[in-house]
């Protein structure tokens, strides 16, 4: 064994413990039966809503739905949504471009084909093809819903990959105070507030948080085969949020939000880029009798990018994408359970750009939807929907199915198979994009684009019993006309500037599986493990022939896994222990030798494998105050080379944390 | 506090409601050309185009303010292109031309580079008269040299001779790989220099440093003093560098001449 793999071999002990935990004997609560503590044990009594946009336990929902609870947020001390995503998905990791822009790639889908939703509302503001991922910070989210696989018939465009929907916070005491700071190296900072009240028929929530990092230095090794970072930008992250409910009826909630985010990264000292956005909306919910319920909302979205110049005192505003919709859903539930589902949407979404072409571009969304859960008997249920959506920007429309079926053939057993077409409409910088990138090449888009399409098939099985679950998923997605920017090119009346249009390409697929292992034990202990299987298959032209993808492909093979131990010793002493750690595989990239003459054809890049290790210790005195502990990155990992797709780690880093909760 | 923050969160919802194409678009600045039209004691040029260099002639710029005391001291400025063509029929020798370099770009950076080839072109063109000519960062001078101060008050300078030939000066140096010209193949870290003398000094008022990547631009406050042949003195500054539009290497300069 060379001494490379040996130190492989040692770091991925952990994960053996952690499957060792998984078979320890459990010691049951004598008063309760196994499913119950199943049910108990694995929060399958939770409500969620994005699978099937009605609220179902998770037990019994249709699609196969991830939950990640508080609990889970609060264990991985996430700072945003992939802090949170990485701990907790195999599948899933970040990488970067050139500027360090954050892309995901989730099983092998992009950020384009999965869709973010807070509290069921789209967000407005893309780089990359990504949301702004530090938006989404974990400061008051209650739970997070991940439905895979395609859900554009309840969501429309860019929910071919699927949906990640991050639920907020409410008002459960007459009134909470609570917050936390976090300290760790390159003086990064986080604290986060959170103040709620709830009254008989009022309640309201505001939340702030402050992120800050600086920005560090990395150096890779000499001679790396492909692009490395030096500097990794560090930023400063405002986010304050309000919402209002009020519920003057037993029957009729109104509620109010309004929020505003700020982030400021400095590549250059004269001129920092700075980030807002201006988010509000106002909802109603009506049980008009006890079976049929309507929500209306309104929402709105607006996401600027400006540059600050320090010398002139100037921000100069450079995008902003601003979305208005408006949205009514309608359930009806028969006296057999069935559920009927119908939905309407409208959004009106203007883009300035300055690297666009004619700067401003405006569209609109109109789609309608319906949906039927049919509770066939308690072993099977099948839920089937179709959606209309309406572009108007080049007059797109489509039409997008979904069906999904649950079949329990025993108590502890669900069986989920769904099929869905995906679908995304080319966004307005895909069609008219006209950007120099710093003299590389020019960056133009195609209005001729058409939408894509995919066919998504997902089966899924869970076994729970007592302390353990089992879950195992495959999913099969192929994609037709995938949206992406194609071979660079010289124009015959340019040949000394290069160009990257957006283009069609002609079929893109990926298929994987996940498994995941868990077990709780009345002991304190308790254990997940879950490994992912992913296979891109590589991107092609009209043509037929490989062609160099922008971002860097999944990872075939990732694992996550997560061990902890809690105790209450007394009322005022409480400790928890956690070691969480992932482990992904080696990738290879197909990408061009000289992108100024591609016949040279292409060069395999060798992107190496890692693994990363977080150990976690958590002290509460009294209910009140609790003292973290940890450790990240506890093996000291550096990537040999700072490629695009690595940890932006340089070594170890001891956190220091203080939270608080005053009700 | 709840009432409160019910009209807090309503004054919002109504700001925005109002807002199909944004809101609250005052708290950014609108690009306007106002940098463009200098008076006596600035200037102000767009040195963004990497083909091209820009001449100034203090003298007559000295001559034009006092004759005119609003003038448009922006309009002094000269453009000429830079000669990428190679020759037919190059003298051998001959070191005016396009040096390519390697630089690693994506790796180590710019300070690591290899010389790959060099072709013959025509002469810079340049105005029968003139100071100081400006390419992006790039600063050279008729003769001159020049000293950084130290200070960053251009007010602040003195014009006592004992303080002016007290400084250091440096006359401009031959350079073949500061003056990027030609980028077509800066993917593969290829850029095309011109070879040309440039003024070590005046040339740091604006650092460009890859990595990072875009590459990062710093600025030297400082003023500097500028000794021409006539043995007259000029101080100058770098005032800013970007256009009201966010364009890198748009140039605003403040000067003092003659000391």
């Amino acid at each position: 064994m060379t001494p490379r793999h040996s130190a492989f071999a040692r770091r991925l002990a952990p994960v053996l413990l952690c499957l060792a935990g998984l078979w320890l004997e459990p010691a049951a609560r004598a008063s309760e039966t196994a499913d119950t503590a199943g049910v108990r044990n694995f929060d399958l009594d939770e409500v969620v809503v994005t699978g099937v946009r009605t609220p179902k336990l998770l037990k019994d929902v249709p699609v196969q739905t991830r939950l990640i609870t508080r609990r889970d947020i609060e264990r991985a001390d996430a700072t945003d949504i992939r802090d949170l995503l990485q701990a907790e998905m195999p599948g899933v990791e970040f990488s970067y471009a050139m500027n360090q822009q954050t892309h995901l790639n989730f099983n092998g889908q992009g950020g384009q084909s999965i869709l973010f939703l807070v509290d069921g509302e789209r967000l407005a503001g893309e780089t990359m093809d990504d949301v702004d991922f530090s938006r989404l910070d974990m400061a008051n989210v209650d739970h997070i819903e991940i439905v895979k696989g395609a859900s554009s018939a309840l969501y429309g465009s860019n929910a071919g990959g699927g949906v990640i929907n991050i639920i907020t916070r409410k008002a459960a005491k007459p009134w909470r105070v609570n917050g936390d700071a976090r300290w760790s190296k390159h003086n990064e900072q986080r604290y986060n507030l959170s103040v709620t009240a709830r009254g008989s028929k009022i309640s309201n929530v505001l939340t702030g948080s402050f992120y800050d990092i600086d920005n560090y230095n990395v150096k890779s090794a000499p001679d790396p085969v492909t692009r490395v970072i030096g500097t990794v930008y560090g930023s400063r992250v405002w986010n304050a949020r309000e919402r209002i409910t009020y519920q003057p009826l037993d029957n009729l909630k109104l509620s109010g939000r309004a929020g505003y985010y700020f982030r400021q990264l400095t590549r250059e000292a004269d001129a920092p880029e700075r980030y807002r956005d201006f988010t509000a909306g106002l909802r109603g919910e009506w049980g008009i009798t006890e079976n049929d319920r309507l929500e209306v909302a309104y929402s709105f979205d607006q996401y600027d990018k400006s540059d600050y110049y320090r010398r002139s005192k100037r921000d100069v505003r450079s995008y902003s994408n601003v979305q208005n919709g408006v949205r009514a859903l309608y359930n009806h539930t028969f006296g057999n359970e069935d559920i009927l589902t119908a939905g309407a949407d409208f959004l009106y979404n203007y883009m300035l750009n300055t690297k666009l072409d004619d700067r401003r571009r405006r569209e609109t969304w109109a789609d309608a939807f319906l949906q039927y859960d049919w509770t066939i008997d308690p072993r099977w249920e099948v839920v089937g929907a179709v959606r209309y959506d309406y572009i108007s920007d080049g007059d797109m429309s489509r039409v997008t199915p979904k069906v999904s079926a649950r079949y329990k053939p025993h108590q502890d057993v669900n069986i989920r198979l769904g099929y869905g077409m995906g679908f995304r409409a080319p966004t307005l910088k895909e069609k008219y994009y006209s950007f120099d990138m710093a003299g590389i090449w020019i960056v133009n888009g195609n209005p001729n684009l058409k939408s894509e399409t995919s066919h998504n098939v997902t089966l899924s099985a869970d076994y729970t019993h007592g302390n353990y679950n089992i879950t195992v998923s495959g999913y099969y997605n192929n994609i037709r006309n995938k949206i992406t920017t194609g071979v660079p090119y010289y124009r015959p009346d340019d040949p000394t500037e290069l160009y990257l249009d957006y283009v069609n390409l002609n079929r893109f697929t990926v298929w994987g599986g996940e498994i995941t292992l868990q077990g709780k034990w009345i002991n304190g202990l308790g254990a997940r493990v879950s490994y992912a299987y992913t296979d891109e298959h590589q991107v092609r032209d009209k043509g037929g022939n490989n062609v160099a993808n922008q971002y860097i492909p999944a990872r075939k093979h990732s694992l996550t896994c997560r061990l902890d131990w809690g105790k209450e010793f007394s009322k005022v002493y409480t400790l928890n222990v956690s070691l969480n750690g992932r482990v992904l595989s080696g990738v290879k990239n197909v990408e061009f030798r000289d992108y100024y003459d591609i016949s040279k054809g292409t060069v395999t890049v060798n992107y190496p494998a890692y693994t990363l290790w977080k150990l976690s210790v958590s002290q509460r005195f009294t209910r009140y105050v609790t003292l973290n502990l940890a450790v990240d990155n506890i093996f000291n990992y550096k990537p040999r080379y700072y490629y695009l797709n690595c940890p932006l780690t340089d070594g170890a880093a001891l956190q220091v944390g203080l939270a608080f909760d005053l009700y | 506090m709840l009432k409160v923050n019910g009209i807090l969160t309503g004054l919002a919802m109504a700001a925005v409601l109002t807002g199909c194409e944004g809101v609250f678009g005052g708290i950014y600045d609108e690009p306007d050309n106002r940098g463009e039209v200098t008076v006596n004691g600035t200037l102000y040029v767009d040195a963004s185009d990497w083909t091209q260099w820009h001449y100034l002639d203090l003298h007559q710029l000295a001559d034009s303010v006092a004759a005119d005391s609003t003038y448009n001291t922006s309009l002094a400025w000269r453009t000429f292109d830079i000669p990428t063509e190679p020759l037919i029929d190059p003298d051998p020798g001959d070191r005016n031309g396009i040096y390519t370099y390697w630089y690693d770009v994506f790796g180590a950076g710019i300070s690591v580079n290899e010389f790959r080839d060099f072709y013959p072109t025509a002469l810079q063109p340049e105005p029968d008269s003139w100071t100081i000519a400006v390419h992006r960062n790039n600063v050279r001078t008729n003769g001159c040299e020049a000293a950084v101060t130290g200070l960053t008050d251009i007010d602040e300078i003195p014009d006592n001779p004992e303080y002016l030939d007290g400084l250091t000066y440096r006359a401009d140096e031959w350079n073949e790989r500061d003056v990027w010209v030609i980028r077509d193949r800066m993917l593969s870290g290829l850029i095309g220099n011109q070879g040309m003398e440039v003024n070590p000094v005046l040339s740091s008022w604006l650092r460009v440093d890859i990595p990072p990547m875009p590459p990062a631009f710093t600025m030297n406050p400082e003023v500097f003093v500028l000794r021409l042949p006539d043995g007259t003195y000029a101080a100058i500054q770098l005032q800013d560098y970007v256009s009201s539009e966010g364009v890198k290497c748009c140039l605003t300069i403040k000067y003092r001449y003659p000391l």
